[in-house]
């Protein structure tokens, strides 16, 4: 279990990383797509290079941040029916649902993307548009999302099963506020505000 | 047994999945489970029914279902407007503007609640976020409300609904999503929507006018000693009647030739700047021509503004696509903050960090939603609900009334999200069928998701509003009252005639048509999306002219293709849309195609790509220009 266990915090460690790596590539994306309004207005030129790259960045952040939303438990659920039901029984929820719902979508996933993706790579696959990118690096974003995922979910079987046997503290603590609010305590001085007011 | 099964799996695949979804596990994960399961016992069975056109190679169509998604241009205004929103939040413009415009309105019997709802509408068509507004409304206004003894139902309730705002006032999420499900272009939805915005606003007003005559206690006006800035609103009446004459003037007599949006844009925006530079001019050489309080209003008003030209400005002149228009927002959004010294590099990380989380389990349900779409159109399980929902008595309204009560039910307890992506493109058809514009359909369902936002028990704006609300009682800074804490039940008393004028919003849009049709009296001056309307409407067609063999309507252009697709049948859907598809799919799409043309339906991989995708015909348009 020790194993396991450290499995676990090596891959959540690794998909944490690159969820908040990628999140820079919004930031990047802002810039890259009002750059491109400003310049096909005042130099009346676009390139679909610089287009595509928009959607390029795009799905980069949230195919590679997927896993690091599950590992946050930020994947949204609907639960009007089962919030009342014990913590034991919701963690039992967790732990069947990885397994019999995340892992086969994952696997199947995964089994499809890679010859989507090697087909693609060998091809030299460019898009259709005149000057667009390279269609490969695309792919293989498909590909690596559902590696992260695949491990993610490993991982958070891993973890759901430690807690249910009382060897690990949950790790997804459970929180009062709405995520977006708990973000924006965290990252400013929502805090102090609430309190000045 | 099999038999019954088999014939009936639309309905159990529909149910077992709703389900499923109770479970409680993620939804995006749910579905596509739902989805895979159900695509499984649907071949399994196909040899019982015809109906069912599933078989194994078609899964793999879901790698280029996935790579739509990850192409669609327009999607990428979520995390844009989102990232915009947070940031913006930062900025403390919110504050400046409601501490201003609340002393504007002080004096005034519900003062503060129409300054809220002023605000909120501003906010709104800054950006999409309704938590950033609701956020800032809530720790601002809320406050003041409680301190000078308004009704704490009425202040909440007035907060939570200005808040939702921004979900209907373009440019909003709702909108983007919805006209990227319905497949329509963005800028028609946002011309469309703009007078039941407008009306929904002045419904806002009118009730807490008519609380003010009735129930004047509830909303009483500010004293002298909560506005510093003292009074002098002739001036301010001066500036703005000054500045309307001009944008007067300028529309018609300097940009007389040019076309209608660029002539309005570009004489309001010359209108705007002349009286901001005369309030600095007023106030940085103290001439005293205008009160204090007059300069104040109008320089608060210099960001909301700059920004409202940097989105929805650049979008209707043509400059900027809508989620171009979200970027242009978002980096307007960033140097205000810069600017402000607001900004460090926490929250900008946070922000990120919260726009990266969102965006993930946003496209994820969509994702979900396209494989459970995958075999549910296989199943013809669209048909099925097509077949429910036309067999609705009342015709046409009778359909959007039922659709509005069922979607606001399912909003009570589902986010917009999952309502856009799951149910949405299941009424493109029956909506079709009847006739009925989608923009129009699309404006209803706008209006009925913002109010899921404010329908307890899981209305995100009420939500929003709790967690920043204080949960014990307090000493107020300024008059040192104990005032008592905010109940939850009182956030949900006040938010209840919201809800009831949001119904009356919808009702009116439903007999008023007219209210969002005028989008095709201009149809003309948005010549960068009228690419954009054909070539849904074009799909659209094709999925169901084959099934129906009729034509519906086509909204504009190209009515002689219509016409014409259905009836080639056979594998050409595929063919035909090979440009837009990438190149290295479609020769398996079409051997499946091929190999399985039994004769049972007809062209089944082709046509079940086309059903409900209308997504990346949508998204090419911008690289034609």
């Amino acid at each position: 279990m020790t194993a396991l266990l450290r499995l676990s915090t090596v891959i959540d460690a690794t998909t944490a990383f690159i969820g908040r790596s990628v999140s820079w590539l919004i930031l990047v994306a802002v810039l890259v797509s009002a750059g491109n309004a400003v310049i096909r207005k005042v130099f009346d030129t676009s390139s679909n290079a610089w287009l595509e790259l928009q959607w390029y960045l795009y799905g980069a952040v949230f195919l590679l941040a997927a896993a690091y939303t599950l590992q946050r438990n930020e994947h949204v659920r609907i639960d009007i029916a089962t919030s009342g039901l014990s913590k034991r029984t919701r963690d039992w929820i967790d732990l069947l649902g990885h397994i019999f719902l995340l892992m086969p979508f994952c696997l199947l996933m995964l089994y499809l993307s890679w010859p989507y993706f090697i087909n693609s790579f060998n091809n030299g696959e460019i898009s259709v548009n005149a000057g667009g990118l390279v269609i490969w690096p695309a792919k293989l974003l498909i590909l690596s999302c559902f590696v992260l995922l695949t491990a993610q979910g490993l991982s958070e079987i891993i973890k759901r099963w430690a807690v249910i046997k009382n060897i690990i503290e949950d790790p997804a603590a459970q929180r009062e506020l709405p995520p977006m609010i708990e973000e924006l305590q965290s990252a400013a001085d929502l805090d102090k505000r609430m309190k000045n007011k | 047994m099999i038999q019954i099964i088999a014939h009936n799996l639309a309905p159990i695949m529909f149910v077992s999945v709703m389900a499923m979804l109770l479970i409680g596990y993620p939804v995006a994960f749910t579905l596509a489970a739902g989805g895979l399961l159900f695509f499984f016992i649907g071949v399994e069975l196909s040899t019982f029914s015809n109906e069912i056109r599933l078989f194994y190679p078609l899964i793999q169509s879901l790698m280029n279902r996935t790579f739509d998604i990850m192409r669609n241009d327009t999607l990428l205004a979520i995390p844009f407007f989102t990232f915009m929103g947070l940031i913006l939040e930062r900025s403390g413009m919110a504050e400046d503007l409601l501490d201003t415009i609340g002393q504007l309105f002080g004096p005034l019997r519900g003062g503060l609640a129409f300054a809220v709802i002023f605000v909120g509408a501003l906010l709104g068509a800054t950006t999409g976020v309704v938590a950033a507004s609701v956020i800032a409304m809530g720790l601002i206004s809320l406050p003041i409300m409680m301190r000078y003894g308004y009704d704490r139902s009425v202040a909440t309730g007035t907060i939570a609904a200005s808040g939702t705002l921004a979900q209907i006032v373009p440019p909003s999420l709702v909108l983007i999503v919805m006209s990227d499900q319905l497949g329509r272009s963005v800028g028609d939805m946002y011309v469309g929507a703009l007078y039941p915005a407008l009306m929904i606003i002045g419904l806002y007003c009118l009730y807490i006018f008519i609380l003010t005559i009735i129930m004047p206690k509830k909303v009483p006006a500010l004293p002298i000693e909560a506005r510093p800035l003292g009074g002098g609103v002739l001036s301010l009446f001066a500036v703005l009647a000054l500045s309307i004459g001009l944008h007067y003037a300028l529309y018609n007599y300097v940009f007389g030739d040019l076309r209608y949006e660029t002539r309005f844009v570009w004489s309001a925006t010359i209108a705007t700047l002349v009286a901001l530079a005369f309030s600095l001019a007023n106030r940085h050489f103290k001439l005293g021509i205008l009160s204090r309080l007059a300069e104040q209003v109008i320089i608060v008003l210099i960001p909301p503004l700059a920004l409202i030209f940097l989105v929805l400005g650049t979008i209707f002149l043509g400059i900027a696509t809508p989620t171009e228009g979200g970027a242009m927002g978002a980096t307007g959004a960033l140097i205000l903050s810069l600017i402000k010294r607001r900004l460090n590099l926490t929250a900008l990380k946070g922000a990120l960090d919260s726009t990266t989380k969102l965006t993930a389990f946003v496209m994820f349900i969509l994702i979900g939603a396209r494989v459970f779409g995958l075999t549910f159109y296989g199943i013809n399980g669209h048909l099925w609900i097509e077949e429910l929902l036309l067999a609705l008595p009342g015709g046409e309204t009778g359909f959007l009334f039922v659709i509005t009560v069922i979607v606001f039910i399912l909003g009570c307890f589902l986010d917009f999200f999952e309502i856009a992506f799951i149910v949405v493109p299941l009424l493109v058809g029956p909506a079709e069928a009847l006739g009925i514009d989608l923009i129009w359909l699309g404006i209803i369902l706008g209006i009925n998701l913002q109010t899921s936002f404010l329908t307890p028990p899981f209305g995100f704006a009420l939500f929003y509003l709790r967690s920043i609300s204080p949960k014990e009682d307090w000493d107020d800074a300024v008059t040192g009252q104990r005032i008592a804490a905010i109940k939850t039940t009182e956030i949900y008393k006040g938010v209840l005639p919201y809800i009831v004028i949001q119904f009356i919003a919808i009702m009116i849009v439903i007999f008023y048509p007219r209210m969002v049709m005028h989008y095709k009296d201009d149809e003309v001056k948005f010549n960068v999306n009228d690419v954009q309307i054909t070539l849904p409407s074009l799909g659209g067609d094709m999925s169901n002219g084959g099934q129906n063999g009729g034509l519906p309507s086509l909204g504009g252009g190209l009515p002689g293709l219509g016409g014409g697709l259905p009836g080639l049948g056979g594998g050409l859907p595929g063919l035909t849309l090979n440009p837009i598809a990438p190149p290295a799919q479609p020769s398996t799409d079409q051997q499946q195609n091929n190999n399985n043309n039994n004769g049972g339906g007809l062209s089944l991989p082709g046509q079940l790509n086309l059903g409900n995708q209308p997504l990346n015909l949508n998204n090419e348009p911008p690289k034609i220009q």
